[in-house]
């Protein structure tokens, strides 16, 4: 088996308008020659704003679509010429919801190991752990069709931990999770790659990928646009720096002293101000200093800049 | 195998654990020979124009097919349900073909019709006495089997093209209602208009029907009832490859 858990090389996804209705529309581009490699064990990070591409590469190596043309492999199984070998080492969480409305929670746990073959005494005693896991137990009996919107996308999530596939591909994964149970699933995350286990993820919640991925690769009209980890990503935007300030009264012309940095974002609540700004290191505390002279400043923090930041300054 | 066992068992649990579907295949075209058929029986009594049989038996044949194109039409709904709610793209990245997942589907579906065939014959003979030909029960439990996965595959075709549901719900019952009565399921087609029975003539539902009325109780006259049976292959074949394309396509 191979070395690599994911391997793509140039690929291109074209969408061609079809049925009636679309005639005349022009082709979609939506993965445009791109190529990246996910070594096995790390949780890769694919990145980027609405109709980047990451969902279709995503189906691309999910075996859900063809490649228009390129080529993709999972663990070294080829996307087009094997989709079930490929199927076999794969869990996926689509974005769409997804789960058998007419079985309860529990059935559903059972049904999804029983097609990747677990044993079943296994997916028993696995279903107990992953109920406790995701605070289904309440819900083990209940029909998935009566369960709200966010509980349904937890037993849709809870399935992938059910099985033990070296790949699992997870689609804006966090959709409707509170913070605590999406702590827990972040952090059962990191000890199953910690494991081995490969994750894919796409998200938007950029703070989320800062947390969890090992390697980030950002996408934007269907081509990669920067690739590394945190760290390389930062340097991407170097001199890029987040200021948070709190005043004990807010200076009335805080805009107008910050308008020769031309901050990136900048907002405003109560007497607490944050903004971002690419400026040298120097320039920066010389504000910060200058804003202190103007009203008394409770509490000062300069931090380099986050994914958001390096988000924002790539897709401009 | 296991790919297919497993869809088996999902939809084997999704069946048992809701009632209404048991009570939909099982028991809803029972209600129609029991009900509808015995009170038609009573009431056209000699008058039947069939010499030869009475409305129960003529009857028969029509809820074994109605209960062949109820089922079908259940499980391409439950189809339809799957790819509406996305499990259906998520069950296309587990380690099962397209072909096993359809397969699975149909499979479960030949099953319960089987088993409701048993139910409806066992009560048509012991209840209502009708004059089953059991030499031919092995063929018609063929039939059946390959009547409903034609139905499958035809209904699989507007649940795999249908987007919304109030258009597949449209459509389904559209289905039912110009299917089953321009055909020979309800009455016989003899005394009725040429234009309605060149209208039954050319429905499948029609086609299965004869050829089930004759494997029960041995009515219909063997050449057409030769040269309908070919028809309804063909209807079961082109049906099953146009909805093998429409699975391949989608995305």
């Amino acid at each position: 088996m191979s070395e690599l858990a994911l391997q793509v090389e140039n690929l291109v996804k074209v969408y061609e308008p079809r049925g009636l209705r679309l005639r005349g529309r022009m082709p979609v581009r939506a993965v445009d020659g791109l190529s990246f490699e996910v070594q096995r064990g790390q949780i890769f990070g694919l990145l980027g704003p609405n109709g980047a591409g990451k969902t279709t590469t995503l189906k691309v190596l999910n075996t859900l679509i063809r490649p228009t043309s390129g080529g993709a492999s999972v663990l070294g199984y080829d996307v087009v010429a094997q989709p079930l070998d490929v199927r076999r080492n794969i869990s996926v969480v689509i974005q769409e919801s997804a789960a058998e409305l007419f079985l309860s929670t529990l059935d559903n746990l059972l049904t999804f190991a029983r097609f990747h073959s677990v044993p079943v005494a296994e997916a028993r005693s696995r279903a107990e752990k992953v109920m406790d896991l995701f605070q289904l137990r309440e819900d083990a009996a209940r029909k998935v069709q009566d369960l709200s919107g966010g509980f349904r996308r937890r037993v849709q999530v809870a399935k992938v931990f059910m099985v033990d596939t070296p790949v699992v591909f997870m689609d804006e994964f966090s959709t409707g999770m509170d913070p605590i149970l999406k702590r827990a699933v972040m952090s059962l995350l990191r000890e199953e790659a910690a494991r081995g286990r490969t994750f894919v993820l796409t998200t938007q919640i950029l703070s989320e990928a800062e947390e969890l991925c090992d390697d980030i690769l950002i996408m934007n009209k269907g081509k990669q646009v920067a690739r590394g980890d945190l760290h390389a990503l930062k340097l991407l935007s170097e001199n890029v720096y987040d200021v948070s300030l709190t005043f004990e009264k807010l200076p009335e012309d805080i805009e107008q002293l910050l308008a020769p940095l031309a901050p990136r974002r900048f907002s405003v609540s109560g007497n607490n101000v944050e903004f971002s700004v690419k400026a040298d290191e120097a320039r920066v505390l010389a504000l910060v200093a200058e804003l202190a002279k103007r009203e008394r400043v409770l509490r000062v923090e300069v931090s380099g800049a986050s994914l958001e930041d390096i988000f924002v300054e790539l897709m401009k | 195998m296991t790919a297919i066992s497993a869809m088996l068992y999902r939809e084997g649990k999704i069946r048992v654990t809701n009632l209404t579907f048991i009570f939909w295949d099982l028991f809803y075209p029972l209600g129609y020979l029991l009900v509808f058929g015995v009170m038609m029986n009573y009431m056209v009594g000699t008058q039947f124009p069939l010499s030869s049989v009475d409305y129960n038996s003529f009857f028969l044949a029509g809820v074994l097919g109605m209960a062949s194109f109820g089922i079908a039409s259940n499980t391409s709904w439950s189809f339809f349900l799957d790819r509406d709610n996305g499990i259906f793209y998520e069950m296309l990245t587990y380690p099962l073909s397209r072909a096993e997942y359809l397969l699975g589907k149909v499979l479960f579906t030949v099953f319960i019709a089987l088993l409701q065939t048993v139910i409806t014959l066992g009560l048509g003979a012991l209840a209502l006495r009708i004059p089953l030909r059991f030499d031919l029960l092995p063929l018609l439990l063929l039939v059946v089997a390959g009547g409903t996965a034609g139905w499958f595959f035809f209904y699989a075709i507007f649940a795999l093209w249908t987007r919304r549901n109030d258009v597949f719900n449209s459509v389904t019952s559209v289905f039912y209602f110009v299917f089953l009565f321009a055909s020979s399921m309800f009455y016989p087609l003899e005394p009725l208009p040429r234009w309605f029975r060149a209208a039954a003539l050319a429905n499948p539902v029609t086609w299965h029907v004869d050829l089930m009325r004759y494997l029960t109780i041995g009515y219909g006259n063997p050449r057409t009832i030769a040269l309908e049976s070919a028809a309804f292959a063909v209807f079961c074949v082109v049906s099953f490859v146009v909805a093998v394309r429409f699975l391949q396509e989608q995305e």
